[in-house]
């Protein structure tokens, strides 16, 4: 009963904090950190509303850490390409 | 294709998409709750709609599980696939209709948070035929808003492909505790084998379509072991072996190649689009351009990257005809680095 209490307290907290930190991020912090969101439209910015509030730990450390792009897929034609391999020789 | 987001790239499939979908759920729910009625006389209208969502859900599920193996072995099945993430979400707001009902109904009405209830109001984990079944549908509920929050292609973009398919492949641990929740709940008071059966053979059809679907990739994958030239150039086919405007598709530096031939030409890139990671090589050239069969995304076929203004790249392979035979550099370039296609 107590655990049990704890466990929707502790996802209450976090889901709290996902809501507030998502009504900043997609109204100010998603153009910083993807460009394709600058001027994208208030609806799109309520469909990624839920999704930020759940991810919020992931996309506050993109933004805290000033990156301005999504980050690079990696898959092994893409991470064994030549330009990488002369880049790490 | 990712240019500036739009909240949906609506189009003419994906507006008769969805409205079909939008007519089938409504159809179903309006018979599921009218025959319920007439059959359960003494069934409140709340319990017909709890049972409606869930077992529309749990339908619904089964048709998306169902379609990407469909369209591996029936690619004309592939309009099925282009919208599957507005079915996703659509079984996710009907699972969510089903629980926020039952929550509502069984747990908000006494002293204790109702999420907490759902937790506490039967602890007999040691009984199978009490287990409390409500945790796991919870759980899965989580996975299904999770897969529901990260559907957009900002998602995509910002977690990478790889790492969203990963995520959304937890819906088969989301699939098993609904086949659970399902098993250790409603079916331990239903006496009726009908819904047993019918369970049975969708989890039968699940299963059955993705072991055959994903036997026949492995015979793809079995194309690793290629002969290699003095050159380091691997001789993957003949150049007869490549239909016009269509792949070849062979394994080589640890992912797929899709070589394709077109206006007398043959190029290589990597067979992994970025949008959704689909497979190139199943596609064909439309316009001149490599075009994904899962969403359209498209790609010129010499340097792998889309046509301007959008800014999606592929891996590109040096490629030669040689005595009508292709050979394919196995190490890729860059995404986007155009290579002179091989004249045939």
């Amino acid at each position: 009963m107590v655990v049990a209490q704890w466990m929707v307290n502790l996802a209450m907290a976090y889901a709290a904090l996902g809501v507030a930190f998502a009504i900043a991020f997609v109204f100010y912090g998603v153009g910083k950190i993807d460009p394709a969101a600058k001027d994208a439209p208030l609806t799109f910015r309520l469909l990624i509303f839920p999704g930020v509030a759940a991810l919020w730990p992931l996309l506050l450390k993109r933004w805290l850490n000033g990156q301005t792009l999504p980050p690079a897929e990696q898959n092994a034609h893409r991470n064994s390409d030549k330009s990488v391999k002369e880049a790490k020789s | 294709m990712s240019q500036a987001y739009a909240s949906v790239g609506w189009n003419r499939q994906k507006k008769l998409y969805d409205l079909v979908m939008l007519a089938s759920v409504s159809v179903y729910l309006a018979l599921f709750v009218g025959i319920g009625a007439i059959v359960h006389p003494n069934a409140t209208v709340e319990t017909l709609l709890i049972r409606g969502f869930g077992t529309g859900a749990l339908l619904m599920l089964h048709v998306i599980l169902s379609i990407g193996p469909l369209c591996r072995l029936a690619p004309r099945l592939l309009p099925l696939l282009y919208n599957r993430r507005h079915f996703g979400v659509a079984m996710f707001l009907m699972a969510l209709a089903h629980g926020a009902f039952s929550l509502v109904q069984f747990h908000a009405l006494g002293d204790l948070n109702p999420l907490v209830s759902v937790l506490v109001s039967n602890t007999r984990y040691d009984s199978l035929s009490n287990f409390p079944f409500q945790p796991l549908g919870l759980i899965a509920l989580l996975i299904l808003f999770l897969m529901a929050a990260t559907s957009h292609d900002f998602w995509l973009a910002n977690l990478t492909a790889p790492v969203w398919k990963r995520l959304h492949m937890l819906v088969y641990v989301a699939y098993g505790l609904i086949v659970a929740h399902v098993v250790l709940g409603v079916l331990q008071a239903e006496t009726n084998r009908l819904l047993v059966m019918i369970l049975g053979t969708g989890m039968v059809v699940v299963l059955g379509l993705h072991l055959i679907a994903g036997w026949r990739e492995r015979k793809l994958d079995g194309t690793a072991d290629l002969p290699i030239s003095a050159n380091g150039f691997v001789d993957v086919c003949g150049v007869e072996d490549i239909e016009a405007n269509c792949a070849k598709v062979v394994t080589l530096t640890g992912e797929r190649v899709a070589v394709f031939k077109y206006d007398g030409k043959v190029s290589a890139l990597s067979n992994v689009c970025q949008h959704q990671n689909g497979p190139l090589g199943e596609g064909r050239i439309i316009d001149g351009c490599v075009t994904c069969p899962w969403h359209g995304y498209q790609y010129l076929p010499d340097s792998g990257a889309s046509p301007p203004p959008f800014a999606e790249k592929v891996p590109t392979f040096n490629v030669k005809v040689v005595n009508g035979r292709v050979l394919i550099d196995p190490k890729p370039n860059a995404p986007g680095t155009r290579i002179e296609p091989a004249k045939i």
